[in-house]
């Protein structure tokens, strides 16, 4: 549904976009129900980015950055 | 100076380190005292390199004369240097100057410090090729070149997952960096990049770090923070090297170094420049991640709130689809019953007016009817009327040998005496008429 090279900020204009759509009350029943499905793909989107950032600073010097992107674990 | 010494050495001074061969414990003051004298005896010479650290005091004048092999604090009474005339300017980190003095020695006591430096007696401006007019000339090349511009076209993300910061290892940057980012409520993850941020191996250092960062494709952004400074520490972040480097780099540099009395080149190839540590990571974070989770779960519940109102919506429609056919139906019999019985009324009062036009139509030939049997007996009377009228006819009677005998007028004369009378008659035979006079009898 969403696309996966799609940004935060992409992501979150878009919501407002369509939350301001269906407030504005113009919009038909499929028109409704295909953004709503679409706004849950979004939320879920920015969810998990924001879960990404929510888990817990992790602070790593660089050199163990580059082992682990060696070890293919970054 | 073993004299002075004697002289000066307190009564109660200590025993000696054992199995020192040194001669002394000295009082430290005795020692201080002799080496200044030891200082101001050497020669008096002339020195040029550039000014750093420029401190002017109400009694002394002090900066760092500088050059790329070393350094020399510098000292100057302000009276000296007042007599120079030298203007507001003309004196600033790294100006180029020739100065002329000798090494003294602050010997300081129980309550100050120590000082070294160089006694300045005479001080020339040599004002060509001063460094901060290098670092001027530089700059306007790096613009020329469009190299100001290239790191503020990079997208930098909202929500970025992985910051890569460099900065030195012990400093107060680290902690205000890490202070910003609590701040933004992220926690996500840092990459720290530590390096040397103000000796001559900084910069070299710095511009290794921050490719070494963009070069692992793990790091959103970077941040490179010093706190603040001199010109003089900060000069590493005018490297030409850096600056290019950061300008030609894929990933967005935010560059906090010093503050905005000190902007180095660094701050102008950057994709942002801020004044604190603390400012430039909330910049690399332009998201409140707390904010944005409480906006996320509003998202997600007006979603909610407009699906299930288009639903119960689209159910509603979909009861009133489903009653229509019925209803329409219904309505459908009731106007076709309606019909018919309209039609009924309609064939009963037409059969009625029928009927009743039938019986009308049938009275009137009845009526025509009579009338002509009226007539043909009338007729048949007639005839016989007619038949008796030409029996009488006088026209008949004249066909059969007799006249009718009229006067002059043509009323009938029926006996002699109106034929005396009348003299002129006329004589109507069946073949024709005749005049005839009478004439008196004899």
């Amino acid at each position: 549904m969403t696309d996966p090279e799609l940004t935060y900020e992409d992501a979150t204009a878009r919501l407002e976009a369509i939350i301001k759509r269906l407030d504005s009350g113009e919009a038909g029943l499929r028109e409704t129900l295909e953004l709503c499905k679409e706004g849950r793909g979004l939320v879920e989107l920015c969810a998990t980015e924001l879960e990404a950032v929510g888990q817990g600073l992790q602070e790593l010097r660089l050199d163990e950055l580059v082992t682990r992107l060696q070890e293919g674990a970054g | 100076m073993r004299e002075t010494a004697r002289m000066a050495q307190p009564a109660t001074a200590p025993a000696g380190i054992d199995g020192s061969l040194l001669p002394g414990p000295f009082a430290v003051g005795v020692y201080t005292a002799r080496m200044r004298e030891y200082l101001r005896g050497r020669a008096k010479v002339q020195l040029f390199g550039e000014v750093w650290n420029l401190r002017v005091t109400r009694v002394k004048v002090y900066f760092e004369l500088r050059d790329a092999g070393g350094a020399l604090p510098c000292s100057m009474w302000r009276d000296d240097y007042d007599a120079l005339s030298l203007g507001e300017s003309a004196l600033a980190d790294g100006s180029q100057v020739v100065v002329g003095g000798g090494l003294d020695y602050y010997a300081g006591s129980r309550t100050s410090s120590p000082a070294f430096s160089f006694a300045i007696s005479a001080l020339r401006v040599a004002g060509e090729g001063d460094l901060l007019a290098q670092l001027d000339r530089l700059r306007k090349a790096l613009d020329a070149e469009g190299l100001f511009a290239r790191q503020k076209l990079l997208a930098r993300p909202a929500l970025p997952r992985t910051i890569g910061v460099v900065t030195g290892e012990g400093g107060k940057a680290r902690d205000d960096v890490l202070a910003g980012l609590a701040r933004r409520g992220w926690a996500g993850r840092i990459v720290w990049a530590f390096a040397p941020v103000q000796d001559r191996y900084a910069a070299p250092r710095i511009t290794r770090a921050v490719q070494d960062l963009a070069a692992t494709g793990a790091v959103d952004v970077i941040v490179v923070a010093r706190g603040g400074g001199s010109l003089a520490d900060l000069f590493c972040f005018c490297d030409e090297t850096l600056c290019r480097t950061i300008a030609l780099l894929g990933v967005p540099v935010i560059a906090s170094v010093g503050h905005h009395t000190d902007r180095t080149l660094i701050d102008d190839v950057a994709a942002l420049s801020c004044s604190t540590p603390t400012h430039a990571a909330e910049s690399a974070v332009p998201v409140h991640c707390t904010q944005a989770r409480a906006e996320a779960v509003e998202f997600a519940r007006r979603l909610s709130v407009h699906g299930s109102r288009a639903l119960l919506h689209r159910a509603q429609v979909l009861v009133r689809l489903s009653r229509a056919p019925g209803e329409h139906l219904a309505h459908e019999r009731t106007r076709l019953h309606q019909g018919l019985r309209e039609m009924r009324a309609s064939g009963r009062r037409r059969l009625s007016d029928e009927r009743a036009r039938v019986a009308r139509r049938a009275l009137v030939l009845e009526r025509k009817a009579h009338a002509a049997a009226l007539y043909a007996r009338r007729a048949t009377g007639l005839q016989a009327i007619a038949m008796a009228l030409a029996a009488h006819d006088p026209d008949r009677t004249v066909e059969r040998g007799y006249a009718l005998v009229t006067d002059r007028g043509g009323d009938v004369v029926t006996s002699a005496a109106d034929a005396r009378a009348a003299g002129e008659v006329s004589l109507r035979f069946g073949d024709g008429v005749v005049d005839a006079t009478i004439t008196h009898e004899p």
